[in-house]
Parts: structure tokens; C-alpha cells; sequence
């Protein structure tokens, strides 16, 4: 039990809590712009990433497949909009959860219908041997994950502060009755979001994949977390679901080394409960100022 | 420019406006008063989209907008600065002032130059928020927020501006810094429709007025008719 071992359990776990970072961050997009989420983004992450396998199956490249899959994801994440969550949402109920856990089961069974059930490789170009950095071994495919996520979310938030089209999209949930006045159709800003929110949860596909294999259930656990994570960090906290996100993979990375696999699972739940007991906006949550 | 018809709005099954008529002329201001809950700010929001109409006629500029979405209704050229101000509170001041003209700007890149004519008008309106663009909106005064309220509304440069209680919650100098502006918004020859419950500042810088009772027009005059009107008097400018 040397402190290398712990640092390694820490920086790998990190890393892959970086994915229910990202999930997460699908989550507060949505929320930001309507206030509510959707329940079945697991099967986004899941259904893109076999599409995305399908294409590299077909043989595009995986640095073309990339974009392919994030626009995969981001009209499934229309879909999901404009079937479920915007009747919903026109009606001033919260029917958009249900209907978006039953778009997911549909997804879901539309997915072990078309590719079976049986888990698959998902290859990729990228390293999977160690290189040494400062003590602890990390594989090239894991630095992928933290670039890939740190880049996407990057980008988001750079177009949310740098764009018209972005500061519309802050309007919007700041205030959508006043974004209305301003011209901006706060119908088609929830379809842009839902819409990125795809693309990010396709994007955690791709870059989870390569780890984890490719199966119908891939998504049933991470999903899990990243409620967690969303929930724990706050849904308007933006980068405080990356610091959550890897706390949170570096607490099972541990869990699952001196507890055994078996409590691997534990540490997101009992934060997830803490969480809510204690500090139900978040411990990143927003106290927004507002002078009257 | 703005004519209202017949207007009947309301929450639910309760009725508020039964049967409002008006019409605010080119280049003119227009002042609507009444007493709380006689449905002023209901027939705003019935004007700008905000809450669609159960019948009537709004006719912006010879169209009919009626029962049309708030963003389109700002698109085809009215502003509304809302009741309680609702500036973007998280948004920094430009950002505020730039989505006043969001539909006429570009959505991605070169929005901040085409707008900067727009921005420089307003801030030399008012020189206060030239001093503070990047502060969150949501940390100025009321007066401030106020202020950048009427200069969102100004950035679509539209063809009538709405403006509702500009003065709710501010203290007595600067209600009339704020009617201030609304004078030189009139030298302007922008075309406004004021709501407001100091009936008599109103009047003051009005073109034409109309007084509200129980969801319709009770009155209508210039202000000179309306302040010899002696049920307006005992009413509102007692």
C-alpha cells in the first residue's frame, strides 16, 4: 500500500470521472435553457456510439467518424426534444420525465434490435501503453478522454460568451420571458440545447468506448454518476461538474482497489445522498445576486 | 403606427381586458393609467405576445401580430421594457444592451461592431452604464437597471416601444431622471406607450392619454382634456 499506488488509483480514476463530468455537462445545458433534463441521455451516449462503431465499420476514419457521431448525437438529442420534452413543456408539466426515460427505452431497444446485445470493441488509433508522467503511469487513450472533454466543453463555453447566438442562449436562461421580448425564440434556444447536449453525450461515447467496450448497458452505470456528479456539483455550477466529476472517479478508482470491485459503485451513491441532505442546490450551486 | 381593437386577454378563466381600444400614432408618446389591477400591464403583454389575446386586434405598423409568439412580435419591430425591469441579471452590461438588438444582428462573429453606432447612442444616453459594461446587470441599482432596461429597448431601434412602470420601486430623483429620459426619447421621435401609475408625471410629457377601468378604456383624452375630466381628477390626479 505505497503512496504510488494510490496516486496511480487517483489519476486514473480522475480521468474516467471525466466522462461523468461530461455527461453531466449535458445535463446543466439543458437545464439552463428549460429546466429540465433528460432522463434518458444514457442511450444517447450508448446509440451514438454504435453508430459510431457502425461507421468506422464502414470504413471512415476515425478522426472523420468523430464528427459524424457528434451530429448523430445531436439529432438524437432533437429528437428526444421535439418528441418528448417540448409537448411537455408546452403544457406546463412535468410529463418530459417520463416521456424522456420512455424515448431511452425506446433507443434502448432499438439499439440490442439492431446490434445485439452482446458487448463489442470499439477500436481506435490512439495508445493504449503507459507513459510515465511525474510517478504514476497513464495511458495515452486516458489523456484522450480528459483532451476530449476539456476541448468539447471548452468550445461550449466559448460559444455561449463569444457568440450572439450564445449570449442568447445565457438569455434565455436567465430570463425566458424577457429573451422572448428581445426576438430570441426560446423554443428554438431549448432545441439548440437539447441539441448540444446530444453532441456531448455522443462525444462521451466515443472517448468512453475504447475503455469500456461497446454494449447496450454501457450507459446504465455512468449514467448513475453523472446524476451524481450533476446533482452533487450543482445543475447551473458549469466547470464545477469536472472537479466533482473527478473526485468522484478518483473516490471509486480507490473504493474498487482497497474495498474490491464490489463497492465500486458505494462512493457516488453516498454522495449523491449527502448531497441532497445537505446542500440540495449543489456545493457549486450559484447564489445568484439580484438587486429589486 | 399601433392600434389595439377590442382587445380581450386574461389568465385562465378569469377575463382581465374586456374590450380594450387604443391607438398610438406615429412619433407620438401615449400614456395608459389607471389603478392597480385595472389590466394596464395586461394589455402590454397582450400587445407584445407575452400572453395571446382570446380576441381583438393589434395592428403594428398595418400588420396584425395578434396571437403570434413575443420573438416574433420583437422581430416585426416592437420592444417592450417589462414590468420590473427582467434585465439578463448573470449577463454583463453590453451583453444586455447587444441582445436588444439581437434581431438584427449577426449570431456569431462581427455583431459587437455592427452594434457599436447602437451602443454609443445609448451610452451617451446614459453615461452611467458606459462606466460599468462589464458588470453583471443583476449588481446595478433599480434606477440603473432601469435604465438599461429602456436601452435594451432602444437597441432594436423599433418602430414602438413599449415601456411598463419605468418608475416602480425608485426613488423620487430618479423617477425623475427617468421621466427625463422619456422626454428626450419623445424629442426623439420615438413612438412610446407608457404605463405608468405617477398619472400626473404622465401626463406631463404625454401626447394623448387613456385611462383604464376594469379592463377597458374609461377615458381618452389629451392631457389638458384629461386633467379638466373631474372623474380623472378625483381618481387619479387628486
Amino acid at each position: 500500500m505505497n503512496a504510488s499506488i494510490i496516486g496511480q488509483m487517483t489519476v486514473s480514476g480522475a480521468l474516467m470521472g471525466l466522462v461523468y463530468a461530461l455527461i453531466a455537462y449535458g445535463f446543466q445545458l439543458t437545464y439552463a435553457t428549460s429546466k429540465s433534463i433528460n432522463f434518458g441521455q444514457g442511450e444517447l451516449v450508448m446509440v451514438s456510439a454504435f453508430f459510431s462503431l457502425t461507421l468506422m465499420n464502414l470504413g471512415v476514419p476515425y478522426w472523420l467518424m468523430i464528427p459524424g457521431g457528434l451530429l448523430f448525437g445531436a439529432l438524437l438529442g432533437l429528437i428526444v426534444e421535439r418528441a418528448g420534452v417540448r409537448l411537455a413543456l408546452e403544457q406546463k408539466s412535468e410529463g418530459w420525465i417520463l416521456l424522456s426515460i420512455i424515448i431511452g427505452l425506446f433507443f434502448f431497444s432499438a439499439a440490442e434490435n439492431i446490434w445485439g446485445r452482446d458487448d463489442r470493441p470499439f477500436p481506435t488509433p490512439i495508445s493504449a501503453d503507459p507513459i510515465h508522467v511525474l510517478g504514476v503511469d497513464v495511458t495515452r487513450l486516458e489523456l484522450s478522454v480528459a483532451v476530449g472533454v476539456l476541448a468539447i466543453m471548452g468550445l461550449v463555453e466559448l460559444f455561449k460568451r463569444r457568440t450572439l447566438l450564445g449570449k442568447a442562449f445565457e438569455a434565455v436562461s436567465a430570463d425566458r420571458d424577457a429573451a422572448e421580448l428581445m426576438g430570441i425564440s426560446a423554443t428554438r434556444t431549448v432545441m439548440l440545447s437539447y441539441g448540444l447536449s446530444g453532441a456531448v453525450a455522443a462525444l462521451a461515447g466515443i472517448l468512453v468506448s475504447p475503455i469500456t467496450t461497446v454494449g447496450p448497458t454501457m450507459a446504465s452505470a455512468l449514467i448513475l454518476k453523472a446524476f451524481a456528479v450533476a446533482v452533487v456539483a450543482g445543475l447551473d455550477s458549469g466547470f464545477g461538474v469536472v472537479l466533482v466529476g473527478m473526485f468522484l472517479g478518483a473516490l471509486e478508482s480507490l473504493a474498487s482497489f482497497y474495498l474490491g470491485s464490489g463497492w465500486r459503485e458505494a462512493p457516488g451513491l453516498v454522495l449523491l445522498i449527502l448531497a441532497l441532505a445537505m446542500r440540495p442546490t449543489g456545493v457549486f450551486g450559484k447564489a445568484t445576486i439580484r438587486k429589486v | 403606427m399601433l392600434q389595439v381593437e377590442d382587445l380581450h386577454a386574461g389568465y385562465g378563466a378569469s377575463e382581465v381586458l374586456t374590450g380594450t381600444t387604443l391607438t398610438v400614432k406615429q412619433g407620438t408618446l401615449v400614456a395608459l393609467i389607471g389603478a392597480n389591477g385595472a389590466g394596464k400591464t395586461t394589455t402590454m403583454r397582450a400587445i407584445s405576445g407575452g400572453l395571446k389575446p382570446s380576441s381583438g386586434k393589434v395592428v403594428l405598423d398595418g400588420q396584425e401580430v395578434q396571437g403570434l409568439d413575443a420573438s416574433r412580435i420583437a422581430r416585426l419591430g416592437l420592444a417592450h421594457s417589462p414590468e420590473g425591469r427582467k434585465v439578463f441579471g448573470p449577463l454583463s452590461v453590453e451583453d444586455n444592451l447587444l441582445l436588444g438588438a439581437y434581431s438584427r444582428l449577426p449570431r456569431f462573429f462581427g455583431f459587437q461592431a455592427k452594434a457599436q453606432a447602437d451602443l454609443d447612442r445609448v451610452y451617451e444616453l446614459f453615461p452611467k452604464l458606459r462606466d460599468r459594461t462589464k458588470q453583471a446587470a443583476g449588481t446595478l441599482s433599480g434606477g440603473e437597471q432601469q435604465m438599461l432596461a429602456i436601452g435594451r429597448a432602444l437597441m432594436a431601434r423599433p418602430k414602438v416601444m413599449l415601456l411598463d412602470e419605468p418608475s416602480m420601486g425608485l426613488a423620487p430623483v430618479i423617477v425623475q431622471e427617468v421621466f427625463r429620459t422619456i422626454r428626450r426619447l419623445k424629442e426623439e421621435g420615438i413612438t412610446l406607450l407608457l404605463v405608468e401609475q405617477f398619472a400626473k408625471s404622465a401626463l406631463e410629457v404625454a401626447d394623448y392619454a387613456y385611462v383604464m377601468e376594469r379592463g377597458r378604456i374609461a377615458v381618452e383624452g389629451t392631457p389638458a382634456e384629461l386633467s379638466r375630466n373631474e372623474r380623472v381628477i378625483a381618481a387619479y390626479l387628486g
